[in-house]
């Protein structure tokens, strides 16, 4: 038992390290470009704002897991080029099938949120002489940031649990190197173990917007 | 010529017409009141002088220099000139909800400052570029010029003390770190038309100051812009406030259906009006103070 115990908790340690990665990369790259795909199904030229809209509802209307097939195989299957080979390879794959998913997610938090913003603001920023840029970065953005906080943190939850998913184009992430272990040996206390894991890391998300909300707690809008 | 002049200033939307031709002028320092019943076109007629709305047709002089002119429905781009010559002061405030009152004063200045001296370092980069150019042709005879002053912009220390100056001049100098959630309506009116003074417009324009105030609170806006007028401050309120109007006015122009029906001096508009819509306007009003 101790020794299961030891060598468990270091091969969940390792799916964890993975787990953390594809979950902070997924973010860092799909928050903005979450923003550019808002800006594009804002545009008043319609056939980029036809486009966005389009790629937002192919993605959210199917499965992540069909996704990640999809990033990981259909390169190779249709132009016979491996972008996606080796260990890496699955990992980046993973994380490209993710970007894209949650950047369309976002994308509609970001829209709803800068088109709940008061016409009121981008005239009063226009008569005092802001360019269009001036006025989103200094008057828009921190506004809309405040107002998107608790749907994002939904959103921030569910992919800290999406990442699982990531096994099913063989990442090794918690899970993945989990089953390997325990399945082979009946236990079941791994699982708990597991979710434990999962629950702490959304706990510290938890605070971390908690934190957040607080901060911007100091006006209203 | 006078200071503002307007021509024949239109707007539509879609089949509706707002402005079906106004013209109007106004001398340097003047203050004009712009009074008629809701849905007449005052307020686009304010929107379109502050370009918020793009007029169809007409033009806009200010100071001898055409700012706009729009003609068979072309619009023109509105240059950063022409729309700081005009500052407005909204009906609902429009406050910035996360800066201070100060940050809220200070903001559009110091916008307008890094972009003049990036633009500035801009030139001066692309002189030395062309300089070292020439060097690399002529190989010697460097020459380093004087560094140049950055024309127009203010210093920083500048929209500070101007800021502070404005605040006290509308009464909330201890309101400095607020914000705008913290301050009664009165007081976030006040700051925004301080907000409006940073940029010195040549021309300041009200639209219903004080409709979005309780009835306690008017008083002080009312006060603030009555303080404003001055030799060289040019004017325009859009108000239902008529005893307001009258006292602080120079000129009274009466608006409906998108024309100006009746233009003159607050006596002759307001007291004596010749035009019977304006009589019935005004006794409407005065039935309403009756009952409240």
């Amino acid at each position: 038992m101790g020794t299961d115990f030891l060598s468990i908790t270091l091969s969940l340690l390792e799916g964890f390290e993975t787990t953390c990665t594809l979950f902070g990369l997924t973010l860092l790259f799909s928050l903005p470009l979450g923003l550019v795909i808002a800006f594009g199904s804002m545009s008043k030229f319609k056939p980029l704002s036809w486009l966005c809209r389009l790629v937002v509802w192919v993605i959210r209307g199917t499965p992540l897991m069909l996704q990640l097939f999809v990033v990981f195989y259909v390169p190779g299957m249709l132009f016979h080029v491996r972008i996606f080979s080796g260990e890496d390879g699955r990992f980046t794959a993973a994380l490209v099938a993710f970007v894209i998913n949650y950047a369309c997610y976002f994308s509609e938090i970001y829209r709803g949120g800068i088109e709940s913003i008061p016409k009121g603001q981008y005239e009063a920023a226009q008569v005092l002489g802001m360019s269009k840029w001036q006025t989103f970065r200094t008057v828009i953005l921190m506004q809309v940031v405040k107002r998107i906080l608790a749907p994002m943190s939904n959103e921030v939850i569910t992919l800290v649990k999406d990442t699982s998913l990531a096994r099913v184009i063989a990442v090794a992430e918690i899970f993945f190197v989990n089953e390997m272990d325990y399945l082979s040996r009946g236990l079941v206390w791994p699982l708990f173990y597991i979710g434990a894991f999962f629950l702490i890391f959304v706990g510290v998300l938890t605070l971390l917007f908690r934190f957040l909300e607080k901060k911007l707690s100091y006006y209203k809008i | 010529m006078a200071f503002l002049e307007v021509k024949n200033l239109k707007k539509k939307f879609g089949n509706l017409e707002v402005l079906r031709g106004i013209d109007l002028s106004l001398e340097r320092g003047e203050v004009l009141a712009i009074i008629g019943a809701s849905g007449g076109g005052k307020t686009t007629l304010l929107r379109c002088l502050n370009f918020l709305e793009k007029a169809d047709e007409g033009e806009i002089v200010v100071n001898g220099n055409s700012v706009y002119h729009a003609e068979a429905g072309k619009r023109p781009e509105v240059s950063l000139e022409a729309q700081l010559s005009f500052g407005l002061v909204f009906q609902q405030f429009n406050l910035f909800p996360q800066y201070s009152v100060m940050e809220n004063l200070m903001l559009a200045c110091k916008l307008r400052e890094k972009k003049m001296k990036r633009t500035s370092l801009m030139k001066r980069c692309s002189k030395l570029l062309f300089k070292a150019g020439k060097l690399c042709r002529k190989v010697k005879g460097a020459k380093g010029g004087p560094a140049e002053p950055i024309e127009g912009a203010p210093k920083p220390n500048d929209i500070r003390s101007r800021a502070t100056e404005l605040l006290k001049t509308v009464g909330l100098s201890d309101k400095a770190n607020a914000y705008p959630c913290q301050l009664s309506g009165g007081q976030q009116q006040r700051v925004a038309i301080a907000r409006a003074l940073m940029l010195s417009p040549e021309i300041l324009c009200f639209d219903e100051p004080t409709s979005a105030l309780d009835p306690e609170l008017t008083g002080e806006v009312l006060k603030v812009i009555r303080s404003l007028k001055g030799s060289d401050r040019t004017m325009i309120i859009v108000t239902h406030e008529m005893d307001f109007a009258r006292s602080v006015a120079d000129k009274v122009i009466y608006v409906a259906d998108g024309v100006i029906v009746e233009q003159g001096t607050p006596e002759e508009v307001l007291v004596n009006p010749k035009n019977e819509k304006i009589r019935s306007f005004l006794s409407v009003l005065k039935k309403d103070d009756g009952e409240s």
